[in-house]
C-alpha cells in the first residue's frame, strides 16, 4: 500500500515538456521528461477519482463489462517534502462504497531507502487510529492491488528509471497520433520484484502522454494492457483523465477516472496528520477550504 | 419450539452463491492489436472498441455534484444464521452430563444505520443505531415464548465541534485506549457485551456511553481527555443466550438512586518515526458489577460497583513488515475477587479486598505479504500482594498470573474480494481453546456474505466447560447502501 493513491494519481500525469527537440531524445530521456512532469504535477495536490472494476467480455467486437462494475470513490490530498521534494505525505478517504465509507489512510513515503514508509489507518469499527505494518520502502515490497483494482502499486510507481533498459523501438502512430513505441526492460534486480518482464508504451510525441501500455510476463505473453483516454490540458500539463487497465489473465478491467485534478494548492501541514483521520469535523472543514481554492 | 432446525439447509445456498462467484481463468486473453477507446477526438473507432463511458457517467459533473441528504446515511442490512452442528454431551461433573444437540441458535435480521453530517464548518453530528428481529429458532425468539422478538438500540449519538487545535465531542461515543488489538488491558473505558459466540471481536462488543471528549492537537503531540457523565456497567447475560445461567437471584443493573457517578481520564500521545507512544491516567468504575446476595435472602441480587485508578502506557514500533505492540496497566484499588469473564456475571461469596493490579498486553503483527498477515497478542494480569488480608483458607478467584492469548492469520484473495481468516484464542492456563475459521466474500459494492466455523475445547476448570467440544457454524449475508 506504499504511496498508494498518491502515486496512483501521479502516474497519470504526463507533460507537454521543454524546448528540447523531441527528435533528439532517446528512450531514457523521453521517460525522464515524463517522470519529471509527473513530479511537478504531484505536489500539493487535491484529487477526486473513481475506480471501477468489472469482469469483461467481448461482444460484437466491443469490450464490455460482463457484470455490474464495482465502484470506489476516493478523495486524496498529498504534498511533497524533504530533499528535492522526494518525500510524500498523503491522505486518502474512501467515499464509496457504503461498506467502506469513511475509511481513511495516512501515508508518509520516504525516498531514502533506509527509512521505512509509515501508514496509519482509521476504521470506524476499530475506534482508533492504527499503525500498519506496511513493509519498508517500495523497493522491498511486492506489487499490491490498489484498492482491490487491477492497478497495482508497480503500475503506479514513478521514478527508478535507472533500473530499466529503455529504448525506442520505433516511431509510429497510435489512435491517429504520432507516438514513440518505447520498450522498458527491468534489470536483474528490478526483475525479481516485478511482475513484468518488459513493457511497451506508446508515448504521444507532442503531448508526452502514454496512450497505451502493454505489460508482458516472463513467458513474453501480454498479461495486462493499459489504455488512456480523455487527454486534457490541465494547468499546462496534458493529462489522461481516464485510464483503463485490462488484466488479460483474469479478464477483469479497472477504469480510473480522475474526476478532479487540482495541483499547486496550499495544503496545511496540520491536514496531513492523524487528526484528519479521526476528527471528521476538522477534516470536512479543511476539505472545504481546499475546494474553495479550486473554485 | 423447533430445536432441530438444521443449519445445512440455510447455509448451503449462501456458499453456492459464493462458489459461483469464485472462478479463475488461467488462459491469457489475446487481444486484437486494434483494441481502442472510441473516446473523444483523439481516438478513432476501430473494429474492436472499448467505451469507458460505461462506468456510470463518472465524468458527468451534474451527477457528481448532485448531493442529497441521504448521502449522510450508511445502512447495512444483514441476515444471520448460526448454530451448533455436532451432537454430543458435555460432562460437567463426574457422572453428570448434559446433551448438546445440533440446533440453530441465531436466526436474526439486523439493520444498522449510521448518520454522519458535517452540517457546518467545524461541526459534526454523528449517530448510529441498530435494530434486530429474531426469527423462529433464535434463542431470543424462544425466550419470547416462540414469538418474533425485536430489539432496538442507539449506539452513537454525538455532536462535535472542532476549532483551532481543539475538538470537543459530546454525546454517546466510545473511547479506545491501547495498542494491542483484541485484548488490550487498557481497553477498559467502554463497557462491552459478548452476548453469544457470534461476537468474538471487542470491536463488535463495545457499548457507547455518554461522554464529553476533548482533544487537543499540539504541534508534536496530542492530548485526549474524557469525562463519562453516566458510567454504565456490562449488562447481565440475556436470558436464553449461551452465557446465561439461572441465578439464585435476579441480576439487575446498578441501583444508583440519585448518586452522581463520573469517570474521567486523559491520554497524551506522541508519534515518532516508526513508533507511537501514549501515557494515560483515569479514574474509572470497573465495568463488571459484582453481585451479592440480597440481605433479606430474597429479591434481586445487589450489584456492587467499584471505583479504581488506572495508570497506563502504550507503545508500538514498526520494523519493516513487523509491528510490535505493548500496553502496560497499573490499577489501584480493584476488587480482588471480581469475576470478569466476558458476558457473564458471578454470584460468588464476596471478599471485600481492594488490591492493586498490574497488567500487560503485548504482541506483534507481521505482514507476510501484501495479502497475508499474522498477529499474536498476549494479555496477562496479576494482583499484587494477593495473600495480604486473606483469612486462613481463603483464596482469590484469580490467583497468580491470569490472562489470555490470541492469534490471527488472514489471507486476502481475489484483490481483496475474498478474505480467509483464522483466529485462535485461549487462556494462559491452557484450560480453553477457541478456534474460529472465517471467510468473507464481497460479491459487489452492496452485497457481501461471510461464513464462520467455531470450535471450542475447554477443560473442567474453565468457565467455557459448558461449551466443550462444541462446533458452531454460521453465515451472514449483508446488503450495504
Amino acid at each position: 500500500m506504499n504511496k498508494l493513491t498518491y502515486s496512483l494519481l501521479t502516474v497519470v500525469f504526463t507533460g507537454a515538456l521543454s524546448s528540447v527537440s523531441a527528435q533528439d531524445l532517446n528512450g531514457m530521456e523521453i521517460m525522464e521528461l515524463v517522470d519529471e512532469a509527473q513530479r511537478s504535477t504531484s505536489d500539493s495536490a487535491f484529487n477526486r477519482m473513481q475506480l471501477s472494476t468489472c469482469r469483461f467480455g467481448i461482444k460484437e467486437s466491443r469490450i464490455t463489462c460482463a457484470e455490474r462494475p464495482r465502484v470506489k470513490s476516493l478523495e486524496s490530498v498529498g504534498k511533497n517534502y524533504g530533499l528535492n521534494l522526494k518525500d510524500t505525505k498523503s491522505i486518502t478517504i474512501v467515499l464509496e462504497p457504503a461498506a467502506e465509507r469513511g475509511i481513511g489512510m495516512l501515508s508518509f513515503a520516504y525516498d531514502e531507502s533506509d527509512r521505512d514508509n509509515e501508514t496509519w489507518l482509521y476504521l470506524s469499527a476499530l475506534g482508533r487510529v492504527k499503525r500498519i505494518a506496511s513493509g519498508s520502502s517500495d523497493d522491498d515490497t511486492e506489487p499490491a492491488s490498489v484498492f482491490g483494482s487491477e492497478f497495482t502499486t508497480e503500475d503506479t510507481e514513478t521514478g527508478k528509471l535507472e533500473e530499466y533498459t529503455i529504448s525506442v523501438v520505433e516511431e509510429t502512430t497510435e489512435s491517429g497520433r504520432d507516438v514513440w513505441k518505447i520498450e522498458m526492460i527491468p534489470n536483474e534486480e528490478r526483475a525479481r520484484k516485478s511482475r513484468y518482464s518488459r513493457t511497451i508504451s506508446y508515448i504521444d510525441k507532442e503531448r508526452y502522454v502514454a496512450l497505451r501500455t502493454e505489460m508482458y510476463d516472463q513467458y513474453d505473453k501480454e498479461v495486462k494492457r493499459l489504455m488512456a483516454s480523455r487527454v486534457e490540458l490541465v494547468n499546462d500539463v496534458w493529462v489522461a483523465r481516464s485510464l483503463t487497465m485490462m488484466n488479460l489473465v483474469t479478464n477483469r478491467l479497472s477504469n480510473m477516472a480522475i474526476l478532479e485534478i487540482n495541483t499547486g494548492i496550499a495544503v496545511e501541514e496540520e491536514f496531513l496528520t492523524q487528526r484528519t483521520l479521526t476528527d471528521v469535523a476538522f477534516r470536512e472543514t479543511e476539505l472545504e477550504k481546499l475546494r474553495a481554492q479550486i473554485d | 419450539m423447533n430445536k432441530t432446525i438444521k443449519l445445512g439447509a440455510f447455509i448451503a445456498p449462501l456458499f453456492l452463491l459464493v462458489a459461483n462467484e469464485i472462478h479463475a481463468q488461467d488462459d491469457v486473453l489475446i487481444l486484437d492489436d486494434n483494441v481502442q477507446f472510441d473516446d473523444g477526438a483523439i481516438f478513432n473507432d476501430d473494429s474492436f472498441n472499448f467505451d469507458d463511458d460505461l462506468f456510470g457517467d463518472a465524468f458527468d459533473e451534474e451527477s457528481a455534484d448532485d448531493e442529497s441528504w441521504l448521502d449522510n446515511f450508511t445502512i447495512k442490512v444483514s441476515q444471520q444464521i448460526f448454530g451448533q452442528v455436532n451432537n454430543h454431551s458435555t460432562e460437567l461433573l463426574p457422572g453428570f452430563s448434559i446433551p448438546q444437540e445440533d440446533e440453530l441458535s441465531n436466526n436474526r435480521l439486523g439493520i444498522n444505520i449510521r448518520y454522519q453530517n458535517p452540517f457546518a464548518p467545524g461541526w459534526l453530528l454523528q449517530a448510529s443505531a441498530q435494530a434486530k428481529a429474531y426469527w423462529a429458532a433464535d434463542y431470543e425468539y424462544e425466550t419470547n415464548d416462540d414469538r418474533v422478538d425485536t430489539e432496538y438500540r442507539l449506539n452513537e449519538l454525538f455532536l462535535q465541534r472542532s476549532f483551532g487545535q481543539h475538538s470537543v465531542k459530546f454525546g454517546r461515543q466510545t473511547v479506545v485506549w491501547g495498542e494491542t488489538v483484541g485484548n488490550s488491558v487498557l481497553d477498559v473505558i467502554n463497557t462491552s457485551e459478548f452476548r453469544d459466540f457470534t461476537i468474538i471481536d471487542i470491536e463488535d462488543a463495545r457499548l457507547n456511553q455518554l461522554m464529553v471528549v476533548w482533544d487537543f492537537f499540539g504541534e508534536d503531540s496530542n492530548f485526549s481527555t474524557f469525562v463519562n457523565l453516566y458510567p454504565e456497567f456490562n449488562p447481565p447475560a440475556v436470558r436464553g443466550s449461551p452465557f446465561f445461567f439461572e441465578p439464585a437471584f435476579n441480576l439487575t443493573d446498578y441501583d444508583r438512586d440519585s448518586e452522581l457517578l463520573i469517570e474521567v481520564g486523559t491520554q497524551w500521545r506522541k508519534s515518532f518515526e516508526g513508533s507511537d507512544i501514549a501515557f494515560m491516567a483515569a479514574y474509572l468504575y470497573e465495568n463488571q458489577l459484582r453481585y451479592e446476595d440480597p440481605i433479606s435472602g430474597f429479591g434481586d441480587a445487589v450489584g456492587e460497583k467499584n471505583d479504581f485508578l488506572l495508570l497506563g502506557f502504550s507503545a508500538n514500533r514498526a520494523i519493516g513488515k513487523l509491528l510490535l505492540n505493548f500496553d502496560l496497566a497499573y490499577s489501584h484499588n480493584v476488587l480482588a475477587d471480581s469475576f470478569n469473564f466476558p458476558g457473564t456475571t458471578a454470584l460468588t461469596s464476596a471478599i471485600n479486598l481492594r488490591k492493586d493490579q498490574i497488567g500487560t498486553s503485548f504482541g506483534f503483527e507481521y505482514a507476510v505479504s501484501n495479502e497475508q498477515s499474522v498477529s499474536v497478542g498476549v494479555q496477562a494480569q496479576m494482583v499484587l500482594d494477593e495473600d495480604e488480608g486473606l483469612l486462613p483458607g481463603q483464596s482469590l478467584f484469580n490467583e497468580g498470573v491470569v490472562g489470555s492469548w490470541l492469534m490471527r492469520y488472514s489471507n486476502s484473495l481475489m484483490n481483496g474480494d475474498l478474505v480467509l481468516s483464522s483466529t485462535m484464542q485461549g487462556d494462559l492456563k491452557a484450560d480453553s481453546l477457541l478456534v474460529l475459521l472465517g471467510a468473507d466474500f464481497t460479491i459487489n459494492d452492496n452485497w457481501a456474505v461471510s461464513g464462520q466455523l467455531i470450535s471450542i475445547n475447554a477443560a473442567s476448570d474453565s468457565p467455557l466447560l459448558l461449551f466443550d467440544a462444541n462446533v458452531h457454524l454460521g453465515a451472514t449475508i449483508t446488503y450495504s447502501f
